[in-house]
Parts: C-alpha cells; sequence; structure tokens
C-alpha cells in the first residue's frame, strides 16, 4: 500500500510489466510501483517458482529485471520509474 | 570518461557525509559515490525528489543525522556521483583506480585516496519458505517506509532477535500500515541479561533507548502484540507469502521481516585486500583500521559499518575521523593539529562503541536462527540447497571448495547473502576459522557488454 498521510507524489505515470500497464507515480523505483500494484514476482528461479524482491538496497539481486528496450538486466529496487518504460520478468 | 579526484568516498551514509564535510575546505577535489541516488545511506533513505514527506523520519536520533545530512547536500565543492554501483579498484602508483557503474555504462575514475564507507546489510536468515515473494529482509521494509512511502504488504509479520524491529513496527503503524505482530526468538530475560552484564554501555546512547520505549508505546496503543521467546519456523504460502509457522502457532500475514542483525559490507575491502576481521555475532567480516581509520592498504580508509556495526551515530564519528586523517595524510593538517581535531570524535566513538558491543549482544541470533530443511535454499541466487552445501561440506574443503562444488555464492549477490550462512554450517561441522569466499571484481553485478565496452 502507498502511504498516504503527509505524502505528495509526483506526477502519475504508467510502466509497462511483461506488457500490462502498471501505474506510477514519478520518482518511484520499479520495484516500489510493482509492489504497489500487488506484483510480487520479479523473476522465476530455476525451478520456476516465483522470487519477490528481498534486500531492497541493491545486494541481493533478486529483484533483476530485464528493461526491454535496452535488453539490460537492472536491480528494479535501484532503478526509477519512468513514464512508458517496459519491464520483463521472465528473462 | 576518467574522472580524477583527491578523494573518493565510497558511501553516502552518516560516515561519508562526516567524512566530507570534515574535509571541507581545504581545496581538495572530492567524490562521493553512492547506489542510491540520493545521499543519505540506509538510515536516511531519502524520499525521491519528485515527493514532498512532511514531518519525514520524526524522532530524537534522526535529528542529528538529518541536520548532518543538510550540511553534506549544502557543500558546493563535492560531486555527487549518485546511481553508481562501485565494482572494484586497484591501486596504482599514487592512489586508485575504481570502476563504477551507472546509468550509462562503466565509468573509470582515478582518486589518490579512497574511503570506503559501504555501510551494512541484514543478515540473510535462510528458513522453509524463504524465497517466496513477501519474505523481505526487515531493512528492506523499513526502506521501503521511508524511501518510496509504501508498506509492501497489508499486514506485515516482523521476526527476529533484532530490537530494531520494533522501531521498524512502529513506523509501518504511523504510516497507516498494520504489523500482525513482532517476535523476539529470545526470551524477555535472556534480553535483560545481556543487557544487565554490558552495564552502564546501556545509557551511553540514552537517545536510541528513548526510541525504543516510544516505539513501544506506539505498538501497545495500536494493539500490535510484541512476544518474546516465539521462534519463525516457516513462511507459508503457494506463490507468495500468506502466513507463518511460529513455535506457537501460525499467523497470517502476506508479508514476513526477518530481523537477526546486521553484517558489514565487506565486499571492497575484501577485493581491495584489506585485512580483515570477525565483525559481531551476527556473522561477516568488518575491515581493520588503525587510529586514523586507515586500512592495512596504503592510501584505503574504511570508515562507519564497514568497520563493524555499531550504528548511525558511530558511523558519523567514525566518518569524522577518517576525514581528519585523510586530510592530516594529504597534508594539509599538521599532526598536532589533527590530534586536536580527532579527540572529540575519538571520545564519542568509543562510547558508542561500548553501546554497540551491548546491542550486539541483546540481538545475538546465534542460538536462534531458524532450522532450514534440506531442500531449503542456502543461496538464493543459483538455487543451492542445504542439502547440497551440506554434502560438499562432509566431502571436505573450504567455503572456496564449496562454492566451486555447488555454486553456492557464485550468482549476482556474490555471496552476500549465503556466506554468513555457509561458515556457519562449516563451523557446526568442526572446521572453524574459515576466512569464507575470495572476493573478486566485480562486486556488484554489471553486463559483460558495459565490461567489453567501457565508456
Amino acid at each position: 500500500m502507498r502511504i498516504e498521510k503527509d505524502v505528495e507524489r509526483g506526477e502519475a505515470i504508467t510502466l509497462i510489466v511483461d506488457g500490462a500497464p502498471v501505474g506510477a507515480f514519478a520518482g518511484e523505483t520499479i520495484a516500489a510501483a510493482m509492489l504497489a500494484s500487488g506484483d510480487s514476482a520479479f523473476r522465476r528461479d530455476m525451478r520456476g517458482e516465483p522470487r519477490g524482491l528481498y534486500c531492497n538496497m541493491g545486494t541481493c539481486s533478486e529483484c533483476l529485471v530485464t528493461l526491454v528496450a535496452s535488453g539490460r538486466r537492472g536491480r528494479a529496487c535501484l532503478i526509477e520509474a519512468v513514464d512508458g518504460l517496459e519491464v520483463a520478468t521472465h528473462g | 570518461m576518467a574522472d580524477r579526484y583527491d578523494v573518493l568516498i565510497v558511501g553516502g551514509g552518516p560516515a561519508g557525509q562526516a567524512a566530507a564535510l570534515a574535509l571541507d575546505g581545504h581545496g581538495l577535489a572530492i567524490a562521493v559515490v553512492d547506489e542510491q541516488p540520493r545521499p543519505g545511506g540506509q538510515i536516511l533513505r531519502q524520499p525521491p525528489g519528485h515527493f514532498r514527506v512532511a514531518n519525514w523520519l520524526p524522532g530524537g536520533a534522526y535529528d542529528r543525522l538529518k541536520a548532518q545530512l543538510a550540511r553534506f547536500e549544502g557543500l558546493s565543492g563535492v560531486d555527487w556521483l549518485g546511481g553508481h554501483s562501485v565494482l572494484g579498484l586497484l591501486s596504482g602508483d599514487d592512489g586508485f583506480i575504481v570502476q563504477a557503474s551507472g546509468p550509462e555504462g562503466l565509468r573509470r575514475i582515478e582518486a589518490r585516496r579512497v574511503l570506503i564507507a559501504a555501510g551494512c546489510q541484514d543478515l540473510a536468515v535462510p528458513l522453509p519458505g524463504w524465497t517466496l515473494p513477501g519474505v523481505y529482509a526487515a531493512g528492506g521494509i523499513q526502506a521501503f517506509v521511508k524511501s518510496q512511502q509504501i508498506v509492501p504488504g497489508d499486514r506485515v509479520l516482523l521476526a527476529g532477535t533484532h530490537p530494531l524491529q520494533l522501531l521498524i513496527a512502529a513506523q509501518i503503524v504511523k504510516a497507516g500500515g498494520t504489523v500482525a505482530a513482532v517476535l523476539f526468538a529470545q526470551s524477555r530475560a535472556a534480553m535483560a541479561r545481556a543487557m544487565m552484564t554490558q552495564g552502564a554501555a546501556a545509557f551511553a546512547n540514552i537517545r536510541n533507548l528513548l526510541m525504543a520505549a516510544g516505539a513501544m508505546s506506539t505498538l501497545r496503543r495500536a494493539g500490535v502484540p510484541v512476544r518474546h521467546g516465539v521462534g519463525l519456523q516457516a513462511a507459508l504460502g503457494e506463490d507468495r507469502v500468506t502466513g507463518a509457522r511460529t513455535s506457537e502457532g501460525e499467523i497470517a500475514c502476506d508479508a514476513i521481516g526477518l530481523c537477526y542483525g546486521f553484517v558489514p559490507q565487506s565486499a571492497l575491502p575484501r577485493a581491495a585486500g584489506a585485512s580483515m576481521r570477525v565483525a559481531g555475532r551476527a556473522g561477516g567480516w568488518a575491515a581493520e583500521h588503525d587510529e586514523w581509520m586507515r586500512s592495512s592498504v596504503p592510501g584505503l580508509f574504511v570508515a562507519g559499518e564497514t568497520t563493524g556495526v555499531a550504528g548511525a551515530p558511530a558511523a558519523m564519528a567514525a566518518g569524522e575521523i577518517a576525514g581528519i586523517g585523510l586530510a592530516h595524510d594529504l597534508g594539509l593538517v599538521d599532526r598536532a593539529t589533527a590530534d586536536r581535531q580527532v579527540a572529540g570524535p575519538r571520545r564519542e566513538r568509543s562510547a558508542l562503541l561500548r553501546f554497540a558491543a551491548m546491542l550486539d549482544a541483546v540481538a545475538d541470533p546465534a542460538d536462534h536462527l531458524p532450522a532450514p530443511s534440506p531442500e531449503t535454499l542456502a543461496c538464493r541466487c543459483e538455487d543451492v540447497s542445504f542439502a547440497a552445501i551440506d554434502a560438499a561440506i562432509a566431502g571436505g574443503g573450504s567455503a572456496n571448495a564449496v562454492k566451486l562444488l555447488t555454486r553456492c555464492g557464485m550468482g549476482p549477490c556474490q555471496g552476500r547473502n549465503c556466506e554468513p550462512t555457509l561458515l556457519r554450517r562449516l563451523d557446526a561441522a568442526g572446521r572453524h576459522g574459515d576466512r569464507g569466499f575470495t572476493q573478486r571484481f566485480p562486486v556488484r553485478p554489471v553486463t559483460i557488454g558495459d565490461l567489453a565496452d567501457p565508456a
């Protein structure tokens, strides 16, 4: 849940996660936007099981997602969401 | 692109800020590099620049830290290199070559002196179900509340041995979230005993104690159960967490924060060849240093949690000592002046280290860690189970040998999560004193393309 009390956010933007639109606010990380919208799986492990973000400080790399435009993988907890950014959680 | 600085500070938390402030005014070219976009460190993970948050992080213990952060942000002579991960550093003839990766790819930075103030991380605690989405390091949940202004769950359970979880729970409640319970695995009597044996140290940092008392009353008012002697046994759920099994029954929740203590971020000093010591009771490695915060590597300074987890005020004092030490080392301040300047921060740091030792004893997770099952993953990155590492341990060999046999520690986290687990397992098998994994470049994940085609 997004905290409402005492918080003014940036402008509303839209991320694309696995092809589906996800509402976000300017300045949010990809991870925060995904979690706030109920997307808790950031990748699949070797058994095909969903994995969530774990440390939220760039250390565990559990939130590695693929930035579709560049093909680069990045830690969703460190990357700021921008309007129209497309992200894939399936490698 | 090559940048040259007199001093490069790795980490924009309390220690790095204090060092930069102490170095200000000497005409040095200084840069501070940090993975986060804004300075603050984990203790003051700032909201995004687009946000306006009224009454951000209230409470006496944060005031001095926020005041220092404001002074740091007001420095005009310091380059802030946010959003960059340092991958490694090499000693050269007159200083260091530092490789960092950022949004535009690789960046090469030359610096005459380097200060590593890289902070700490939560001890990763494997238990059945801990790879389910919804299980977090407690510090990760707290960082969401502080910075991104979200609570990652509708009903959060905090479990572990470290008193910080009381503060995190209170912050969640104040943010409008719901905390299912706060579970301490150790008994209240054991915590009191640990506090008593460390005696007067408890009063060295009265602000922290008052903050804990304030957190308790917030939780009481909200009706959040705080229980002692209740151990977390498993995270339950299919595709994500829906509950927890504890030694006293099941608790419904959709997020679990594991709070068993903290270990230093040690990869950079280790990869640089700095002399390290065993850190606190939670495990991990701390960089050794002299009275000026010089590591064993010429020109490489260390400060803050990288040298042992002792809390933000102690990191501030250590950063100031390092800044004065750097100025002296660069010939900008004579010995007598430097001695006079460090007296205050040294005294303060000593008192705070005594408090930290008390907290370390109170929060000691050693006898309270959940029991993994053979299928539980010890290494999350490479999906290596306890059965696999135990088999490799039984075959003999060191942590490095187990890594080669099983891939435990070979993934993108570079062993940060699994190394303490593996070392405990080796210790339990009678193999004491293992020095852990050999740390190599790059210490953070980077694409092969960036390494092959540096900007």
